[in-house]
């Protein structure tokens, strides 16, 4: 049935009788903006365009996201649906709750909607996330406190990571992971973890479509436009897209509006068109290297830091140190 | 008593260096190799030749390099200090295509001769096989392969082989092709046996073809099991060295680094299985998210001619 309106379409959130914007608010990117009253005119437009998801993280650019996005939520928050994710990569049930009084108060609000487990891209996160006093006991604990609606877990590393996560049976109602054209033929989350989430009616968020950065388009293998359509018309709930600056909030509410997913062949000959590309993960450098891998994750698991992250750079600044986590663990 | 007598006749310095099979191809090579890479790092030509030279006279008769390490200063000072010495050593190479052709790999091996002073090499192996698209491209016609080939017809090359320190299913897909390689290296340590396993995947298959194993970075490449306190050096070297392969080749940048490695090498008896078994499990905490053995988990040991040939951030943009 063709779309004849021009709104978002909002799709069902899993198993849940909810709904959420085919397109969600990345904010990392919110991050990114040149100052915090941009931010918030990104996040009311973003709003007023038919956006209803929002996505977040404790470790964002040091909690300068997750303010940002509470500064240009007030009072719309009860029009959207509001994602945060926690950043004990291994630590215990202690730290996570900590860190959800810490993304509450930042984000100036009661509850979230949907509460993540960030960057479990390690091997041995899912052992560690399950483990007694883990991070599992605390999304249990979170939701009966009625803080969060829903839970799931994110990550852009290993598709056998994410099928470890959910063979540990926990309950989760999300999982967020890289879905895009090179994806589609390269360490694929797209044919090992979407048809999977699919059958249990876990609702599937989708990220990097334009592979993080938009280096492929930088690169002039496929369009943003291209990019995004690719991504939105796969079997998810939602695309997260990096959203910095109106532009690109432009471009992705125009993709967003009235869209209709493209037809099997138009999948098939982008994903053929990048297939090349994807064969060695030059775009998908979250797979193969630690870019995109935060320094709470880098820390915890002993990996080194990278100093040309801002993340890494806001972490030396706030807590005058050689690179401890913050909060302490010890 | 006699359990007494092998453990005195571990590191006992009158004691020779062990010589093994070098697979099928009717060589023998010292249990213990001298890596290339580390001998650009030492400080002075003079002190890498007298590596090269002590390693020699105590047995060591395998030598590692790669026509990239240092552009060339590794081959260079191998090959100074081999000169007349040069049939006493098994002298391996590397050819570092990174997915270009044939012609590319032909003019590497004019080179490598030239820096090496020799005119043949024992070994000669495709460099770095790390990327996934890797073994497409040595394959493809008029690819490396090809070189391979045309250098052993022409006596250039006695034997030929590959390496790669990332992930095994890579070495695996360069062994589903028929090729006759003779050697195959790879990274083998005590925290390997446990994440992304080339121990458990690669060398069983090796092995039952009689290619030899060539095992790499017993310490996780620059020492990293031994300064996060996973293992101690000499433990970590006898893991390696007690594993079903040719030579363990071990980067020495210093005098005091070779007669550390010379002094577990001398003698060498492999450790029980019993031993294996509990150093593997006393390290499995320590392997299972793989940052000690960061050549598998980032892009720290990746090459910058490789990266470049595959589009990736130099090592300066993406340090790891």
């Amino acid at each position: 049935m063709p779309n004849t309106s021009n709104a978002i379409p909002l799709r069902q959130f899993g198993r849940h009788n909810v709904k959420i914007s085919a397109i969600g608010f990345g904010g990392h990117h919110l991050g990114d903006a040149p100052d915090e009253s941009t931010a918030v005119r990104l996040v009311r437009q973003a709003v007023d365009g038919g956006i209803t998801f929002f996505d977040n993280c404790w470790e964002y650019h040091r909690g300068k996201a997750e303010a940002w996005m509470g500064a240009g939520l007030k009072g719309v928050r009860d029009r959207v649906f509001l994602m945060t994710k926690v950043c004990t990569h291994g630590r215990d049930k202690a730290l996570a709750l900590r860190m959800l009084d810490e993304s509450l108060h930042r984000l100036r609000t009661d509850h979230l909607d949907l509460w993540q487990i960030h960057g479990v891209g390690f091997e041995n996160d899912p052992d560690l996330f399950i483990r007694k006093n883990g991070a599992a006991e605390a999304l249990e604990q979170a939701k009966k406190e009625g803080k969060v609606r829903f839970v799931g877990f994110t990550g852009h590393k290993d598709p056998s990571i994410h099928l470890k996560m959910l063979a540990t049976g926990f309950p989760f109602d999300s999982v967020q992971m890289p879905l895009n054209a090179f994806d589609a033929s390269f360490h694929s989350f797209e044919q090992q973890v979407l048809p999977e989430l699919n059958r249990r009616g876990i609702a599937a968020l989708g990220m990097k479509p334009i592979c993080g950065h938009g280096a492929p388009v930088q690169k002039g293998v496929l369009t943003g436009e291209e990019a995004l359509r690719y991504a939105m018309s796969l079997p998810v709930t939602t695309t997260i897209t990096g959203i910095d600056k109106p532009e690109v909030l432009q471009q992705a509410l125009k993709v967003a509006q009235g869209f209709e997913p493209l037809q099997p062949s138009a999948m098939q000959s982008l994903r053929d068109r990048c297939r090349q590309y994807a064969a060695d993960g030059r775009f998908e450098l979250y797979k193969l290297s630690l870019q995109f891998d935060n320094p709470e994750a880098r820390l915890a698991h002993g990996f080194p830091l990278d100093m040309q992250q801002v993340e890494v750079r806001e972490m030396l600044k706030m807590t005058d140190n050689s690179g401890h986590p913050f909060p302490p663990t010890k | 008593m006699l359990g007494t007598a092998g453990l005195a006749a571990q590191g006992q310095s009158g004691a020779e260096i062990p010589k093994r099979p070098l697979g099928r191809t009717g060589l023998e090579v010292s249990a213990l190799g001298i890596g290339g890479y580390h001998l650009g790092s030492v400080d002075s030509d003079t002190e890498a030749t007298q590596i090269v030279n002590e390693a020699l006279d105590a047995g060591v008769n395998f030598f590692d390099n790669a026509w990239e390490y240092h552009s060339g200063l590794s081959e260079e000072r191998l090959g100074r200090a081999l000169k007349g010495k040069r049939d006493r050593a098994v002298v391996m190479t590397k050819v570092c295509t990174h997915g270009r052709d044939k012609n590319v790999a032909m003019r590497q091996l004019e080179e490598s001769l030239t820096r090496l002073q020799t005119d043949h090499l024992d070994v000669w192996q495709i460099h770095e096989v790390i990327y996934e698209n890797d073994p497409e491209l040595i394959f493809a016609p008029n690819g490396a392969a090809e070189a391979l080939l045309e250098a052993k017809q022409q006596g250039k090359v006695r034997f030929l082989g590959f390496t790669g320190h990332k992930d095994p299913s890579i070495h695996l897909k360069m062994l589903s092709h028929s090729f006759p390689f003779d050697t195959v290296q790879m990274p083998l340590n005590c925290l390997d046996a446990t994440f992304r396993s080339f121990e458990t995947k690669v060398l069983p298959e090796v092995n039952r073809r009689g290619i030899a194993a060539l095992g790499m970075k017993s310490l996780g490449g620059s020492g990293e099991l031994v300064r996060e306190g996973a293992v101690v050096v000499t433990m970590g070297l006898r893991y390696a060295m007690s594993l079903p392969v040719a030579v363990t080749i071990s980067g020495i940048d210093s005098i005091e680094v070779l007669h550390q490695n010379l002094e577990v090498a001398r003698g060498f008896q492999p450790l029980s299985a019993a031993e294996m078994q509990s150093i593997r499990a006393a390290c499995r905490l320590d392997a299972s998210d793989g940052h000690l053995e960061l050549f598998k988990t980032t892009k720290k040991y990746d090459g910058d001619l490789g990266r470049e040939m595959h589009g990736f951030p130099s090592s300066a943009e993406l340090p790891v």
